[in-house]
């Protein structure tokens, strides 16, 4: 019994300190400065942008649009499969549930927030320079810069974050807190407070792949701290560029229509 | 308070610091080699703004003619009204000129001067187009002349906004264009320039745009998007000719935008051709200069040309405009408002 349960500690141990399998046989390329490179226009290929957790097929908030406007199947991208919710922070995230048409920061064009914005059904471009490593997301016009020097405070609550970069190996790792606490996860409602803290960690497996996990903290909405985790996929088409989604325009009917003169 | 003749020292003493900056900033000396990046390209890189040319004209002042540059004497009264620009923002109160003394009487609040920023270094340019020699816009098409002063008519017979899209896009948040990002305004004029092998991307303060701009070998660009395919910010191409990026845009949409200011005045056609050339002069300074092609609008290319320039401890700040757009729901009720007001009055 005692030798079992060694074998399973020893099993365990071995699990934790080897690296996962996709990171054993790839080097990535290096970028001009001997890190890994990681340039390049990346996507996710998932649901999690509907609903981080598992969701069934079922209807849209808009029935306006049909079939198009409906929410695919999905699995959870949570490990664990379930946000830990504190109860009354779970009651919220239902309320934003039944107001996602209109209450969505994404329905509205605001910028996406991290984690989201490297989930949602965008492409996104990350450059990196001997300056820092810039983020340029398609939606909304959005980017973030990561700082790569000496770790910077937030000065100011915003929706991207305060940005500061490290390299773990061949693992960029950005730590990101300072936001502005009105960023969702996804269509469903999830969110977090101000106090968020995302910890993200961008590992290539392969030419085509990036694996991302992202791990939050915010002790006043949840009551231990959770990770997401999915793979991006490089967009391979040879004319790939970013293009542009400015989405104001399509959002100020939404917003402003009740102040159009009648 | 000061005796007045301490005054003018101090006066005199900034305007020469100030003569002396700006010539060291525009002229390279001669021992001064552009920073290269470890993969060869001419360095751009940093934090630039454009603030050292807020308060230069956009078309230039009729009594300069065909001069490009102000006398000394000319120079000085700038450089003074700099100086009382910017020693007023330093000590919280509002400056009894430019931009405040223009708003002086009229019936709205000006903004409060801590919102502005002022040149740190006077300019000598008498204006900011260079090119026609007269320093003006050239005449436009008789199509455009139409389209410009329909769009001044119809703006004319609707007294209050009856939507937002009676606000133009600057108000919206949506954009200033390439032209209207770069050009010097009140506040947020920085400029973040990165640099990776193969890439330039610039990024604007103001509206957080993005401009990724794929370099390729002189001579040798690869095509543009199809012309079915066009954004607000366009399809930037760029090359080097020696420490210069060029870069050359197209694709975009047109009869939105204009060429001024914010993406005010003149609105430019979709046949819009933008090239830009931003080139290393000092260690603080890249001029920066861009040529307009439009000819379904102007009956001659132009080209805008002024220094950007580093200033200690400028950061970038997410700009997050449409997210804080409080003005747009205040506007749109007010004037609903006033419109309920009047058709009880009446």
């Amino acid at each position: 019994m005692q030798n079992r349960s060694i074998s399973l500690i020893a099993g365990a141990t071995l699990l934790f300190v080897l690296p996962p399998l996709w990171a054993q046989n790839y080097v990535a390329p290096r970028a001009a400065d001997g890190h890994a490179d990681l340039s390049g226009i990346w996507e996710a290929l998932n649901t999690a942008n509907w609903d981080l957790e598992d969701h069934s097929p079922q209807a849209g908030p808009m029935w306006q649009t049909g079939a198009i406007g409906a929410e695919p199947a999905g699995q959870s991208v949570v490990e664990d499969g379930v946000i830990p919710y504190l109860p009354a922070a779970l009651e919220e995230k239902k309320i934003n549930f039944a107001n996602r048409r209109t209450n969505d920061p994404e329905a509205k064009c605001y910028m996406p927030g991290i984690p989201r914005a490297n989930y949602m059904p965008y492409p996104f471009q990350i450059v990196q320079s001997p300056r820092g490593v810039l983020f340029v997301y398609e939606y909304g016009s959005a980017n973030r810069f990561v700082n790569m020097g000496k770790p910077v405070k937030p000065v100011s609550d915003t929706w991207m974050g305060t940005n500061n970069g490290h390299w773990e190996g061949d693992t960029l790792v950005v730590d990101a807190t300072g936001f502005n606490g009105l960023a969702w996860f996804d269509r469903a409602g999830d969110f977090a407070s101000d106090k968020l803290h995302v910890v993200e960690r961008f590992t290539r497996t392969d030419r085509e792949h990036l694996q991302y996990e992202a791990a939050m903290e915010d002790p006043s909405v949840f009551s231990r701290p959770w990770k997401i985790s999915m793979p991006l996929y490089r967009r391979v088409e040879r004319n790939a560029q970013l293009l542009e989604f400015k989405c104001v325009e399509f959002a100020e009917e939404l917003l402003y229509g009740q102040y159009r003169k009648k | 308070m000061l005796p007045e003749h301490r005054l003018v020292r101090i006066v005199v003493l900034c305007v020469i610091v100030a003569g002396t900056a700006f010539a060291q900033a525009n002229q390279p000396s001669g021992n001064w080699t552009p920073p290269k990046t470890a993969w060869g390209d001419p360095d751009l890189q940093g934090v630039w703004t454009s603030d050292d040319s807020f308060g230069v004209p956009f078309e230039r002042p009729r009594k300069y003619g065909n001069r490009k540059f102000l006398t000394d004497d000319e120079y000085a009264a700038r450089a003074k009204e700099n100086e009382l620009i910017s020693t007023s923002i330093q000590a919280g109160v509002t400056p009894q000129a430019g931009y405040w003394l223009q708003h002086d009487g009229v019936d709205y609040q000006p903004y409060p001067s801590n919102w502005s920023e002022y040149a740190r270094r006077t300019s000598r340019q008498t204006s900011l187009i260079v090119d026609p020699e007269d320093g003006q816009l050239p005449p436009l098409t008789p199509q455009a002349m139409l389209l410009r002063a329909g769009s001044i008519v119809a703006s004319r017979r609707k007294p209050h906004p009856e939507s937002w899209e009676d606000i133009n896009m600057y108000g919206r948040c949506i954009t200033r264009g390439v032209l209207g990002s770069m050009l010097p305004v009140m506040y947020s004029n920085g400029t973040d320039i990165l640099q990776s092998p193969g890439l330039v991307v610039i990024r604007y303060e103001m509206i957080h745009e993005a401009r990724v701009i794929p370099i390729d070998p002189p001579n040798k660009p690869h095509p543009h998007l199809p012309a079915g395919l066009r954004t607000y910010m366009g399809d930037p191409r760029g090359h080097w000719e020696s420490n210069s990026l060029v870069v050359e845009t197209t694709n975009f949409i047109g009869g939105r935008l204009g060429v001024g200011t914010n993406g005010d005045g003149v609105s430019y056609s979709e046949d819009l051709r933008l090239v830009e050339r931003f080139t290393r002069t000092s260690d603080r300074s890249i001029q920066y200069e861009v040529t307009v092609f439009d000819p379904k609008t102007f009956t001659a290319s132009w080209t805008v040309a002024f220094p950007i320039t580093q200033e200690p401890g400028y950061q970038i700040f997410e700009y997050a405009c449409h997210e804080g757009n409080y003005s747009m729901s205040n506007i749109l009720s007010g004037a609903r408002a006033e419109e309920k007001v009047q058709s009880v009055v009446k």
